[in-house]
């Protein structure tokens, strides 16, 4: 048994000899006695890295606010820029709301074991696509096992970041030109995005012609400009409906002031609920060309390429 | 977490792993200079909050390599447990836990406890997988995989096969444009 300790100031011991000796700190021990917990999240982040070294640029498209078209656009404007010849792939990291499945057209896709890696499942244009709607059906909830059920809030975010990082560390995104990374809704969550995924990805952000929705991304402004991810600039999403028997685009929020985010408006683009209509039966925006709203994503897709290709911080 | 012998002013070293219970793990560490023991006896959320890291507390007792942290968990099936033990040499700590806890609804639940769609996991498609098909299989996360062996079994079937082997996966590959 050990002799009696008096504990005395922190860190040190006080024996019953009355010696007062240094107690070691957790950084005096090297290894971890065989736990392995933090080599495994080393190797973790490693096959991350590996997985991605593909990819040239890693972008994400975030909010903070909900219902304002961020998979949406996620998914147009990987369309457009996929129809310039780039190679593209949308990860759909809103596991609790994945919409990209269906959108896509990849609800019922076949997940194929390669040599190592899990093959992605391609949209008919070539755009990969990984969602948890592929895998949970719209009737259900993501759901993991737990040792405290009924605590979730205590472990569920840590152990969706998990996921994620098993995903982007078990799929097979070979060389890409550029991976869209579909946000969950929460400013908040935004940053934890930011943090985990690293520098390397740069955001971009959507809002929509409201204060509220404004208010909200301004705050995932505020909080994303105080790290090192580089912010390409916001798309004002829902700028007006595109109705079809007067070809005109119409008001559909009352907001005249301008968004005042501080960061570069890359494009407005109009609502088209023909547009609606074809995300949830899976049809590409393709088959609707020259719209205006096809036009709208066209100039934000170009303007999001230009970003990705300058080398020049934008003005925040 | 370390753990540190104070008389002996030496870091202790994790020697057995107990069977989880009741959502506790018990973790017994040993000073090599002294021999004392101690346990580390967690309550379920200090589990659940390792778990969620997605990392097992404790060396490799085998060959598992990468693949075998994706290897560990409870199963879709015991059959798959059965297959992911043999492929990974490997036990996750958690595994006699999750099916105890969950009892039959473990059955129905893709491995790491990702829900996948209820009901086609129980399916019985009278089909074989090659040592090497199965390998395979056991390479990618555990939530895909009863999703991807129900896939590749359909496809194997509708292509009149019934046995996969690494073939029939790269002709799933490249079926479906992978």
């Amino acid at each position: 048994m050990p002799p009696s300790d008096l504990r005395g100031a922190e860190g040190c011991k006080l024996s019953t000899s009355g010696i007062v000796t240094k107690v070691k700190r957790y950084h005096d021990i090297a290894g971890d006695g065989g736990s392995r917990v933090l080599e495994q999240v080393a190797e973790q982040r490693a096959r991350i890295t590996d997985g991605l070294a593909g990819v040239r640029h890693l972008v994400a498209v975030g909010s903070g606010k909900g219902g304002v078209g961020k998979s949406t656009l996620t998914l147009h404007l990987a369309g457009a820029l996929r129809a310039r010849g780039l190679r593209i792939a949308i990860l759909d990291a809103d596991f609790n709301g994945p919409s990209q499945a269906r959108m896509a057209g990849v609800q019922g896709a076949l997940f194929v074991p390669g040599s190592h890696k899990v093959a992605l499942p391609r949209t008919r244009s070539g755009i990969g696509v990984f969602s948890m709607g592929s895998l949970i059906p719209e009737s259900a909830a993501l759901e993991f096992e737990s040792a405290a059920d009924g605590e979730s809030h205590t472990w569920r975010a840590t152990r969706e970041f998990a996921l994620l990082g098993e995903i982007l560390g078990s799929f097979e995104w070979g060389s890409l030109d550029l991976l869209m990374i579909d946000l969950p809704p929460g400013a908040e969550r935004t940053v934890q995005f930011a943090d985990f995924l690293g520098p390397r990805t740069s955001f971009l952000l959507v809002t929509i012609p409201s204060a509220v929705a404004r208010g909200v991304v301004a705050r995932s402004v505020a909080a994303l400009s105080k790290g090192p991810n580089r912010l390409h600039g916001y798309v004002e999403n829902m700028s007006g409906y595109y109705c079809r028997d007067c070809n005109a685009i119409k008001p559909l929020f009352v907001s005249p002031e301008p968004a005042g985010l501080g960061i570069p408006c890359l494009g407005t683009v109009p609502f088209d609920p023909e547009l609606a209509r074809h995300c949830d039966r899976g049809i590409p925006l393709a088959e609707l060309p020259g719209t205006p709203v096809g036009r709208a994503l066209e100039d934000v897709a170009q303007q999001l390429l230009d970003s990705l290709e300058s080398t020049k911080e934008p003005p925040r | 977490m370390k753990f540190l012998c104070i008389p002996c002013d030496s870091p202790m070293k994790l020697q057995t792993i107990a069977p989880p219970e009741g959502g506790s793990l018990s973790v017994v560490y040993s000073c090599p200079e002294c021999g004392y023991e101690m346990a580390m006896l967690t309550n379920p959320y200090e589990t659940q909050l390792v778990q969620s890291l997605g990392v097992r507390i404790g060396p490799e007792m085998g060959v598992g390599g990468s693949g075998s942290l994706r290897a560990a968990g409870a199963s879709a099936s015991h059959a798959e447990a059965s297959a992911e033990a043999g492929a990974s040499g490997s036990r996750c700590p958690f595994t006699a836990m999750m099916p105890a806890m969950e009892g039959p609804r473990a059955i129905d639940r893709a491995p790491t406890g990702v829900v996948a769609r209820p009901g086609q996991g129980g399916e019985t498609i009278p089909v074989r997988w090659t040592a090497a098909a199965e390998a395979r299989l056991a390479n990618i996360p555990e939530f895909v995989r009863p999703m991807a062996r129900i896939g590749i079994e359909k496809f194997a079937m509708e292509n009149g096969s019934l046995e996969i082997d690494e073939k029939v996966l790269d002709a799933a590959r490249e079926f479906f444009g992978m």
